[in-house]
């Protein structure tokens, strides 16, 4: 429903669409006959956050339950905040053009550290005081979760409750309490109280931080009963999981514009960098029946005409070619194209390409991620050159003539040997483009090459590893761009200060709640965004709240210190993660966890790969 | 082969659908009803839809059409309702039909705008757009397509149209050179009267018909 006060404004923005709902699909629900108010805020904008899937799941789930309304908000984009601000709109909700000020629930997702400073824009927007002690009635409760509320504490002031882990079944019960005490006359606190004994809830007011004097944490003490520790959720059975047969259709274009089905959850890798590898784990499939019945109710329901399987990694699905030949039984007469995005070097095999039959000949994407074995085995990737090699051999004779090779730089123990060896294996592609021989005629070959710079993030192993500085990450893209040699290799780098700033989040505590709250007098937005981000109003705010950022990014930890992440419980064990540091160290690698398993801790749940046949 | 013209009125949220995300929108819908309209051949196969005339951003219109070839028969009937229960609700078909103009054949669209100013009261509004009509020059900035701007003349198109009086301010109704040869977008009305009396105007612009040119209803 368009809000009446926004209407008359919409063609003075771009793309208008972003902020009318309307969309086939959506849930309209008769205010009067709802208890609880939701809205489900992505701090991004419209195309983005329509893109994700997490949002779709459980816009669905909470619009099942009668007595629910969620609705969908997003990021108003630079024009549109602006004229809000003008004329003083509240930030509004897209299914009824309601304000979403007087909402029972606020809730957030939290996909990227850098859109921090948007999750506390929104609710200044909204006309909503962003510290949770200063909202004190039974309302407005301010809830978040997704991967970086694996780390809450950077936005603890702010947030009255975080989800962990997985939120299809402890979103609800939260609600399902708060209907319960609102019916009560129960207060902001004890509702708050409450909440914290339901398994998965974290509520961050009700613990108490103590500081060192070289200002690592001394003690973290739970109060009024909360738990000491915070274990997540997840669903154990992928096939009983509640899987939309909907989505919400976008009218104007968005990212990922395509039904998808989630294949599984978790990834068997153990990749040492990858922060999803370790919070999701164990690794649980979907049966092929069960997708393919979800991935044909989607595309009836929605129109589209392509389904994305998504997972960490598609290959390693374990039935990918029955999967993929059930699904073709029927998507090759209804005009349904597939595809699998995620797929490893070593997963890309004939018989997988001949089933999808959209990998355009215009690209195809691996991640190498370091340019030697050395290195490569520091951080597990267990990808072999000669595999890589191999594999865009295929590719080549295939027709393709063009491959995008991912890399990261400033990855522990790395060397400027390792650092040449991405453009030497970028070389080695070009090289291997013209030994094929069924190569495309007449056509040269493009090598594209990105870095990224390595963020340490919790949960994994290099949880305790200084970042590179920013000169040492800028000194590297250089020698990187020096030692190409080749017009074949284009080579393009993220921007080592926007990584900086994540990695100081991404491992912050308490202390950094008075630099976001700065941030955002100082009208913060959009940091995720290139043409939003400034390194040195960032680096001037830090020095002013009298806080050094390089203490979150550039320090070493010892393996005794409290990680401000500490207290959640993601089913991998601290002991688990030093002994992965540790052969990190080592140039040791672990085998995953269909050949071997090597004891994380979460064969505790009782399902998922831990418990298949081997 | 077959070719049908579907009828359809676009309004409330889906008016802020642009004309490339509305042939998005209109091509899933085909693709969901699995109607059996011919595809194009080639890398990216899809079902084949033409619009003989695009709605600007933002305008309501009451009698859109798109044309696309059947490849067998097929019930009008059904066409619509399945189009129907495939659209977002702002969309509806409201007939099915076989074309009987070429697309090129539309000269003129008929609009009926409702104004309203935050800045001047209904009166003042009425008085100004009336004033404009009588003047025997009209001149304001046209984007080109080359991305720059000229300025034209209005006034040779402003000879069929009514002005009423309404509570808000003013409802004009008006057909304008619409097409492949000359098109005059109603919002360029919106900037000259913001030009010569310095007010603001939001038009509720509404485009009801597009017309041959002999003025008889496109069909």
């Amino acid at each position: 429903m368009i809000n009446k006060n926004v209407e008359k404004l919409l063609l003075k923005v771009q793309k208008p669409g972003r902020y009318v709902g309307g969309e086939m699909n959506s849930v309209k629900k008769i205010k009067d006959e709802i208890d609880v108010r939701f809205a489900f805020c992505f701090p991004d904008t419209y195309e983005i956050g329509m893109s994700h899937l997490g949002m779709k799941i459980l816009y669905s789930i909470f619009n099942n339950v009668p007595y629910i309304w969620c609705e969908r908000v997003f990021a108003p984009w630079l024009d549109m905040e602006n004229i809000m601000k003008e004329r003083n709109i509240p930030l509004f909700a897209l299914e009824s053009g309601d304000p979403i000020t007087d909402f029972d629930f606020i809730g957030f997702t939290l996909q990227y550290e850098l859109s921090y400073t948007n999750v506390l824009n929104m609710l200044k927007l909204a006309n909503i005081p962003i510290k949770s002690k200063d909202r004190t009635e039974l309302n407005q409760i301010v809830v978040a979760g997704g991967p970086c509320a694996c780390n809450p504490e950077p936005l603890a002031d702010f947030i009255d409750i975080f989800f962990i882990g997985e939120g299809e079944e402890v979103d609800l019960e939260v609600i399902e309490l708060y209907r319960k005490c609102k019916a009560e006359n129960k207060t902001k606190e004890e509702f708050l109280n409450l909440a914290a004994q339901i398994k998965g809830v974290y509520v961050p007011a009700l613990y108490d931080v103590e500081y060192n004097d070289d200002f690592t944490i001394k003690s973290f003490i739970p109060k009024n009963g909360a738990p000491s520790v915070v274990e997540k959720r997840l669903m154990l059975n992928m096939d009983k999981s509640y899987y939309p047969e909907n989505f919400v259709v976008p009218n104007i274009e968005i990212v990922h514009d395509r039904a998808v089905s989630e294949i599984f959850r978790g990834c068997i890798r153990g990749c040492r960098f990858c922060q999803a590898g370790f919070l999701y784990r164990p690794v649980r499939e979907k049966s092929v029946d069960v997708i393919d019945e979800q991935c044909h109710a989607l595309c009836n329901n929605t129109g589209y005409d392509e389904v994305s399987l998504s997972s960490l990694s598609s290959s390693d699905y374990t039935k990918i070619v029955p999967l993929l030949e059930k699904l073709n039984s029927w998507s090759n007469d209804e005009k349904v194209s597939l595809s699998l995005p995620s797929l490893r070097v070593d997963g890309f095999s004939e018989e997988i390409l001949e089933k999808i039959n959209t990998v355009r000949k215009s690209g195809l994407t691996f991640a190498p991620e370091a340019g030697t074995q050395r290195l490569r085995d520091v951080i597990n990737k267990n990808v072999f050159e000669d595999e890589l090699m191999e594999t865009c051999s295929k590719a080549f004779n295939s027709g393709w003539n063009k491959v995008k090779l991912y890399f990261m730089i400033g990855l522990p123990t790395e060397t400027y040997e390792d650092v040449e060896g991405i453009a030497h294996l970028s070389q080695k592609v070009v090289d291997t483009f013209y030994r094929c021989e069924n190569k495309p005629k007449g056509k040269g070959v493009t090598v594209t090459i990105s870095t990224a710079s390595f963020v340490p993030k919790p949960f994994t192993p290099f949880q305790w590893f200084p970042q590179n500085s920013r000169k040492e990450l800028m000194d590297k893209q250089l020698h990187i761009k020096d030692t190409i040699t080749t017009k074949k290799v284009n080579y393009n780098y993220h921007d080592a200060d926007t990584s900086y700033i994540e990695a100081v989040f991404a491992r912050g505590d308490r202390r950094l709640c008075k630099v976001m709250e700065k941030a955002l007098e100082k009208g913060f937005h959009f940091d995720g965004w290139n043409d939003c981000f400034f390194l040195e109003k960032w680096l001037k705010i830090f020095d002013e709240c009298g806080i050094d950022p390089d203490f979150y990014a550039c320090r070493e930890r010892s393996f005794d210190e409290i990680l401000p992440w500490d207290f959640l419980d993601y089913g991998v064990s601290k002991e688990f993660l030093k002994k992965e540091c540790e052969k990190a160290y080592n140039d040791t690698t672990t085998p995953h966890c269909r050949l071997k398993c090597s004891n994380c801790g979460a064969a505790k749940y009782g399902g998922g790969v831990c418990f298949e046949r081997r | 082969m077959k070719d049908v013209r579907v009828w359809f009125t676009k309004k409330d949220e889906c008016k802020f659908i642009s004309h490339l995300d509305l042939n998005r929108v209109m091509l899933r819908a085909l693709h969901k009803s699995r109607i059996p309209i011919w595809h194009t051949e080639g890398f990216n196969v899809h079902p084949y839809a033409t619009f003989p005339l695009p709605l600007s951003l933002g305008f309501e219109g009451e009698r859109e059409c798109m044309d696309v070839r059947l490849i067998e028969e097929y019930s009008f009937k059904e066409i619509k309702d399945k189009l129907n229960e495939s659209l977002p609700s702002g969309i509806r078909i409201f007939d099915v039909t076989e074309p009987e103009m070429k697309a090129k054949e539309i000269t003129f669209s008929v609009f009926k705008i409702k104004l309203t100013s935050e800045s001047v009261n209904a009166d003042e509004l009425y008085k100004d757009i009336n004033e404009l009509f009588a003047k025997d020059e009209v001149l304001v900035e046209k984007k080109t397509k080359k991305k720059g701007f000229k300025e034209i003349n209005l006034k040779p198109y402003l000879n069929n149209h009514k002005i009423e009086r309404n509570i808000g301010g003013a409802i004009l109704n008006i057909t304008l050179p619409a097409g492949s040869v000359t098109n005059i977008n109603p919002l360029l009305i919106q900037k000259a009267l913001e030009r010569y009396y310095n007010i603001n105007v939001y038009f509720d612009v509404v485009k009801t018909d597009m017309l041959d040119k002999n003025l008889k209803s496109f069909k």
